[in-house]
């Protein structure tokens, strides 16, 4: 399903940079966008990802750095040379057009007699599912229906490439889940090769096939969905998709062991760490294990005593806030089920023992 | 290697950099090229020899020119004064109050924007003159009572009855612009309406009530047609230009004096820009517009304000009917049509009214194309930069520029057949003297003269249109023209009007800008009004402003009329439906 090697590369974006005199936007972005492939620009604002988009759409020039699109070399063709269609967070839908006039925008412009504008409009209202609302005007449509108007209008001209801004960022919590799943299948059904860019990260991680995550102003790593939450390489993209808590200590290598205040953990000796002593330990919350129950706790490993600061219900899960008596000000977050948390009684206060699973601990460097 | 796309330059933007060009020459031409002639008039005599500054050594030694001076100042800082503070409270009680017949004085506030400033002062001549009715108690019925009119009393009421709707039209919209939350976040923290006041309202307003103290200052400033009639022996700037450069035909004095009256008013224009440079708007797309509660004795109080000023517009527009229908004010009242016949005058009958009548509808059709195409070029693009932020100056300019100083510098500039090359024996024909002596060169006056508001309107209404649509356009491969013709004029077609009504109604009622402009073969009407009033004939400058008035207040109706339709239209695109 993920293509990797051997696959046509449709995009590459080879070395592109944006600088406005000393401040960078972008630096140095290297990315290759798989024919069909969904990927997703994913990062806090101010990280470059919108402006990315807009150098691919041409609507921004970078000021180095070079775009291949399809095997020609576009990085200074204009806007309205280039094969894209784009869906922007504001929709920017004609407001004096209806619906089915919004969709045949691009249509009418080109030499095509008005019966075959007609069969392409419809099936692209069919397409988006609003046969009901071609007469429609913008302000008389709802947001996911104006949603389904701009992702339409974009196909029109059968685009080899999809650009898509934030599009589910203005709807509410349901409508945004549910255009989600019709964006994806709608994107997979004509294999059209689609980049969105967004700063919501289960939006990234339940449509894309890749996500990008960006970190002002550079790409912090590359990688599907899975493989970003399991093997984040940085701290930044470790607590950026999910949650990790992270605890600055010293690592001596030679033992594979990691201090932290006046405890110590033990490293899986399967990852080889290579940096120097002064590290990060990162652990997600779920990997840490309650044993407030056990007996011969001293012959277990990696465990730490703390106190509850707090009990946060989540739904299935309540995460526990905790801290260490040597070092209140640092809170450590522990996901546990809820029937866990309900049938041993914890309360606000209470002491308890956490471990932290030594196979799922990650060692980063620390940049500080 | 890859396969190059289309290096090329498209035609769109090529297209599009050849016409921001082309209107930057325009402006250039029609804004500031034109004021060069003046400054080379103010250094030379009138035969052409250069004598540095002794012109203006000339203007400060002789005490009655640099009393005129003084005398512009004191105008103009009086004006502004109280034009202010009557627009404040009454832009307060329109919007800050539960003023009761709200409607209606907001219609009728705007009702002196309809007439002249010319005409004001004729109005004001049958209410405070010799023979006013307050001045003889209503044909003696009551006693008498003389404020006297002519001189400083007289310009300053004049200007207030001029000035005082412009700033209200700026104070009411940046009175408007309210939330209602931080007057409650404040009460909720026990603050006293003063410190509210002091607090939220006037930090809000302070960009509003700079630029209306601006406007006030140049418009009194400048204004020719008020002195003109009331001034008597009060000289201003104005009317000293007007002395020099009709009566004297002194050009180069006539090119000083305008330096003279060019440079506060620029130096004011350029105090207001920086001020207004740090505005951010304290006001977010969220905010909830400010719902005042009802307070009997504050909205008394507006309510006998509102009145009072109302009656006095009026009263002033009423005097300048009756005195266009009497036969012979005082001695004969009996009505009659006999003064609209202007054959015993300036002898031109009706020909200067329909003269400015098509002036004014040529002003406001070209005019508005190229203000708003101005506009457009500057604010929705991106190639140029630098070239389009100079034509938006230059296109905030033409306000500082008063009109009798625009009218002396297009004389001097476009009645040049060629410019020579400094430095080198060779001439350049000048196109533009084409215009010289035509009906052309009065509609571009007036479209400059008042450039600059319409420009500000179009901008904002632009401002508001998604800048979003032309990228869309641009990824469907539709040409920005086709996407400016289909949507962008469409979704502006309220605000285009406005500027058409503008213009046509400031075209009708302008003197200052043309009145050494006009072509003595093209008489028109603003201009005769000053020549009836000099030859002691008022009444039937009384008649041809009320025909002017009464034109501009039909043309406005069809404009609301218009406009009304417009929106019932639109508003299908605007509101959305309720469910």
């Amino acid at each position: 399903m993920i293509k990797k090697e051997g696959s046509f590369k449709y995009l590459e974006i080879k070395n592109i940079s944006k600088n406005f005199g000393e401040t960078f936007v972008l630096k140095n972005i290297h990315l290759d966008v798989f024919k069909g492939e969904f990927l997703c620009l994913l990062g806090p604002s101010g990280c470059g990802k919108t402006t990315l988009l807009r150098i691919i759409s041409g609507l921004e020039r970078q000021t180095n750095g070079d775009i291949v699109q399809d095997g020609l070399l576009i990085s200074n063709s204009p806007t309205e040379k280039r094969d894209f269609g784009i869906v922007f967070q504001s929709y920017a839908l004609f407001p004096n057009l209806n619906a089915k006039q919004n969709i045949a925008y691009g249509l009418e412009n080109k030499k095509i007699n008005k019966k075959e504008i007609e069969k392409r409009t419809n099936n692209l209202l069919r397409l988006v599912g609003l046969e009901k609302y071609s007469d429609q005007f913008p302000s008389q449509l709802s947001g996911g229906q104006q949603q389904r108007v701009a992702l339409a209008r974009a196909m029109a001209l059968s685009p080899g490439l999809l650009l898509l801004d934030e599009p589910l960022s203005a709807l509410d919590a349901q409508v945004r889940s549910k255009l989600r799943n019709e964006i994806k299948l709608i994107q997979k059904k004509l294999n059209l090769t689609t980049i969105m860019v967004t700063h919501d990260q289960t939006e990234a991680l339940s449509m894309a096939d890749r996500v990008v995550v960006m970190e002002r102003g550079h790409i912090a790593q590359i990688g599907t969905p899975f493989e970003l939450y399991k093997n984040p390489i940085t701290p930044f993209v470790a607590d950026f998709i999910g949650k990790m808590n992270l605890l600055k200590g010293k690592y001596d290598k030679k033992n594979c062991v990691f201090y932290y205040l006046n405890n110590r953990f033990l490293i899986s000796q399967n990852t080889e760490y290579s940096f120097l002593e002064n590290c990060l330990l990162g652990i997600r919350p779920e990997d840490i294990e309650i044993i407030k129950f056990r007996k011969n706790i001293e012959k277990e490993e990696n465990i730490l005593r703390v106190k509850i600061k707090e009990i946060t219900y989540l739904g299935t899960i309540f995460r526990l806030t905790v801290v260490l008596e040597s070092k209140l000000e640092e809170n450590i977050f522990v996901d546990v089920i809820s029937n866990q948390v309900i049938s041993n009684n914890l309360r606000i206060g209470d002491f308890i023992d956490i471990k932290l699973k030594k196979e799922k601990i990650k060692l980063f460097e620390s940049n500080l | 290697m890859y396969f190059k796309k289309n290096f090329n330059k498209s035609f769109n933007i090529l297209l599009l950099r050849t016409l921001i060009i082309f209107v930057f020459i325009l402006v250039s031409f029609f804004i500031i090229i034109p004021l060069l002639p003046l400054f080379l008039k103010s250094f030379s005599d009138n035969k052409n020899n250069f004598i540095g500054l002794e012109n203006f050594i000339n203007y400060i030694q002789n005490p009655s020119l640099t009393q005129s001076f003084i005398n512009s100042l004191k105008v103009a800082i009086t004006t502004t004064f109280f034009s202010v503070l009557i627009g404040f409270i009454y832009a307060y009680a329109l919007t800050r109050t539960r003023l009761p017949l709200k409607k209606f004085f907001n219609t009728f506030s705007l009702f002196s924007l309809y007439i002249p400033p010319l005409a004001v002062a004729i109005g004001l001549i049958y209410i405070f003159g010799k023979q006013g009715l307050i001045t003889q108690g209503f044909f003696g019925t009551i006693p008498g009572f003389d404020i006297n009119l002519y001189g400083f009393n007289g310009i300053i009421i004049g200007e207030i009855f001029y000035c005082f709707p412009q700033a209200l039209i700026i104070l009411v919209s940046a009175l408007n612009l309210s939330d209602q939350r931080l007057y409650e976040a404040a009460e909720s923290l026990k603050a006293s309406p003063l410190r509210k006041f002091l607090t939220i309202t006037l930090p809000n307003i302070k960009y509003g009530l700079m630029n209306s103290f601006f406007i006030c200052f140049i418009l009194s400033f400048t204004d020719f047609g008020v002195p003109k009639v009331v001034g008597g022996n009060f000289n201003v700037l104005a009317t000293d230009i007007y002395k020099q450069v009709v009566g004297q035909q002194n050009f180069a004095m006539g090119a000083t004096i305008s330096i003279y009256l060019l440079v506060p008013s620029i130096l004011a224009f350029l105090i207001d820009k920086n001020f207004q440079k740090n505005e951010a708007s304290l006001i977010s797309g969220k905010s909830i517009p400010f719902k005042p509660r009802k307070n009997l004795i504050v909205d008394s109080i507006m309510f006998i304000f509102c009145s009072l000023i109302l009656i006095l517009v009026i009263g002033v527009f009423s005097s300048i009917v009756l005195a266009s229908l009497i036969k012979i004010w005082p001695y004969d009242i009996s009505l009659s049509l006999q003064n609209f016949r202007f054959s015993n005058v300036a002898g031109n009958g009706y020909e200067p009214y329909f003269n400015t009548v098509f002036m004014s509808i040529y002003t406001a059709i070209f005019g508005t194309i190229f203000v708003f195409f101005t506009a457009y070029l500057v604010e929705k693009f991106k190639p140029l930069k630098k070239i389009r932020m100079l034509i938006y100056f230059f296109s905030t300019l033409p306000i500082a520029i008063p009109g009798l100083v625009l009218g002396l510098s297009y004389i001097l500039f476009f009645n040049k057949p060629s410019f020579s090359v400094p430095f080198l024996d060779f001439k350049i024909f000048n196109p533009f003297s084409l215009l010289y002596g035509t009906m052309g060169i009065l509609v571009l006056a007036n479209i400059i003269h008042f450039f600059t508001v319409c420009f500000i309107s179009a901008t904002t209404t632009l401002k508001q249109i998604d800048k979003e649509f032309e990228e869309v356009s641009e990824s469907l491969k539709v040409p920005f023209y086709k996407t400016f013709l289909r949507i962008t004029i469409p979704l502006s077609l309220p605000t285009i009007l406005e500027i058409g009504s503008y213009y046509f109604v400031n075209s009708m009622i302008t003197v200052s800008a043309i009145i050494f402009l006009y072509p003595a073969k093209i008489p028109v009407s603003s201009v005769s009004i000053v020549n009836m009033d000099d030859a002691g004939d008022t009444a039937s400058a009384a008649a041809m402003s009320t025909l002017i008035v009464l034109t501009s207040l039909f043309v406005r109706l069809i404009y609301e009329f218009t406009s009304r339709n417009v929106s019932k239209k639109s508003s299908v695109w605007i509101n959305p439906l309720e469910t």
